[in-house]
């Protein structure tokens, strides 16, 4: 008698997913366990679905080609991601403008294979034209103008979420995250690092609370959406992440020093989730928590 | 005699004044005086206004004081909300965005009100400076029934002749009906707010005009400060300094940790 399969990876395993080359879309909070592996093994021309600080970190660490983003702030008094800036001043990146009503509609269309979806916001703007993938249309029924736009796919989407069952049933904490569905839905295949694995049972005690029925893979990650929040659990580590912005804004100015210590002590170095988290500390992680 | 107070208090007064009880209020990321504002209104006047920062909806005029910053998406902020959506979520309902209100920043603004995230060069793949893209504004400034724009400085390299690129439509090339040609529905840009003045638009070419110097500013100094001439009324009015009573609210009940004074 056959069995359901089990989707749980462990975070190597799931981390062996990404492929030089990929286009992967980054849910908010960022997955951090997974994408510290993606720097830790060095992965190249990633075309990147993502926003803010993460996707910073993503480019300040070599992995990045393309970014397809609809803002790209610093915070911290820094107006600009710092990395971002920098790579795209230098045109060491590609950057497939748009903004966030032509992003989702772009997924929208990924998700309902659609060969594109019109949208009104953008019209008049440049955005046409430096993105020359976006297309003004007359609409066939009223005849106004629009924006086509066409699918955005990602391979693979990696999202952080509070819990999910070894099936793939995902229950965010306090709703789903910042565009995780879009990226879900868009994206060939999703896989989702929780804090917590819950059984079965759990997720059938409360079926509504299931934002992602059958992601493709689930990873164990407490704490790993550190520096940023986990709804439920943790919130934001806005010290630790103002020193990356400093060591990011020193190395535009011609001082790497800092970031590449960054990147190496936090990213690189630590061979596993459990070596990142001994060395911010538990002293630390213990201070963010909710409540 | 009125109290000292800082051109960015000023302006989250001058702003709050201009809001409406029943007003829907969208406000984005990086907009400390925006901020300040809403909530100055929201507790002075408009016990029925919806502020809404990034996804998170509150109504939240029962507090004593509303503090900030409150943004992020975690248990800080999301306390406060009755609502809260996410992403394309918040983009499902624009048929009713009539009522709501927006802010927008910019690195570039030009005389018809168009603003410009993307970045600054004339070679989009080459760019001298390179912004931080255009959020949610083009989708907002298309549908919602009227926006600001604020600023945190008033120079002329903000203030173009023409942006290097535009993120947001505000009257295109002028004239009244220049978004209704587009099929653009939201009433446009109404007042653009800057630590030296307040503009609007005249009525028929949709180009900024002088409408009021802060106090101590000069309308020379404004004109000297902007890269194109700004149409004029016959007689600019000055701000009205705030009252003792919005200064007393914005300082107790809003901007407690003085972040407005700070960045004078």
């Amino acid at each position: 008698m056959p069995e359901r399969h089990e989707r749980i990876l462990d975070e190597t395993e799931a981390a062996s997913w990404v492929h030089d080359g990929m286009t992967i879309a980054v849910g908010s909070p960022a997955p951090m366990m997974l994408l510290r592996h993606i720097i830790r093994r060095g992965v190249k021309n990633l075309t990147v679905v993502d926003s803010g600080l993460s996707l910073d970190l993503l480019i300040a660490a070599g992995c990045v080609r393309k970014v397809v983003s609809y803002y790209a702030g610093g915070g911290f008094g820094v107006p600009v991601a710092p990395s971002f800036r920098r790579a795209v001043e230098r045109g060491e990146i590609e950057v497939w403008e748009c903004e966030e009503g032509i992003l989702t509609t772009g997924l929208q269309a990924a998700a309902q294979a659609l060969p594109f979806l019109p949208w009104r916001g953008g019209v008049g703007t440049s955005l046409p034209e430096i993105n020359p993938d976006l297309k003004l249309m007359q609409d066939p029924i009223r005849g106004e103008t629009l924006i086509a736009v066409p699918p955005i796919k990602p391979d693979l989407a990696l999202l952080h979420a509070a819990t999910a069952d070894a099936y793939g049933n995902v229950q965010h904490c306090g709703g789903p995250g910042w565009l995780d569905l879009f990226l879900h839905r868009a994206a060939d295949r999703t896989l989702v690092q929780v804090e917590r694995i819950i059984p079965n049972e759990e997720v059938r005690a409360n079926p509504w609370a299931t934002t992602i029925a059958g992601a493709d893979a689930i990873v164990r990650a407490p704490y790993g959406a550190h520096p940023f929040y986990s709804r439920g659990c943790y919130v934001q580590d806005n010290a630790f992440l103002r020193t990356y912005v400093e060591a990011a804004t020193a190395a535009q100015t011609g001082k790497p020093e800092s970031l590449h210590q960054y990147l190496t002590y936090y990213c690189r170095e630590p061979a596993t989730h459990g070596d990142y988290l001994e060395r911010v500390g538990i002293k630390h992680l213990l201070g963010l928590y909710e409540y | 005699m009125p109290s000292e107070y800082s051109p960015q208090e000023l302006m989250a007064i001058f702003l709050a004044r201009d809001l409406q009880d029943g007003d829907v209020l969208r406000v984005g990321v990086a907009m400390p005086v925006v901020e300040a504002a809403v909530r100055l209104a929201h507790i002075m006047h408009g016990p029925n206004m919806e502020l809404i920062f990034l996804g998170a909806r509150m109504n939240v005029a029962h507090l004593d004081s509303l503090p900030m910053p409150a943004f992020g998406w975690d248990r800080r902020v999301v306390r406060w909300a009755e609502s809260y959506s996410d992403s394309g979520h918040r983009f499902d309902r624009i048929k009713d965005w009539g009522r709501h209100v927006f802010f927008i920043g910019g690195v570039q603004v030009d005389p018809h009100g168009n603003t410009n995230l993307i970045g600054i060069g004339p070679d989009y793949h080459h760019l001298r400076f390179r912004g931080p893209g255009s959020v949610g504004t083009p989708t907002l400034s298309t549908h919602v029934g009227r926006y600001y724009i604020v600023l945190n400085s008033h120079s002329p390299r903000i203030f173009v002749e023409r942006c290097d690129y535009i993120s947001a439509y505000g009257w295109g090339t002028g004239g009244a009906d220049a978004r209704q040609k587009l099929g653009l529905p939201g009433g446009g840009p109404k007042y653009c707010v800057t630590p030296l003045c307040v503009m609007d638009f005249t009525e028929d070419t949709k180009h900024l005009r002088l409408h009021s110097t802060h106090p101590g500013v000069l309308a020379a100094e404004v004109q000297a400060q902007t890269g194109f001439s700004l149409a004029t009324t016959a007689t600019p009015a000055l701000t009205s300094p705030p009252s003792e009573e919005e200064l007393r609210v914005l300082r107790t009940r809003v901007d407690l940790s003085g972040m407005l004074r700070r960045s004078a």
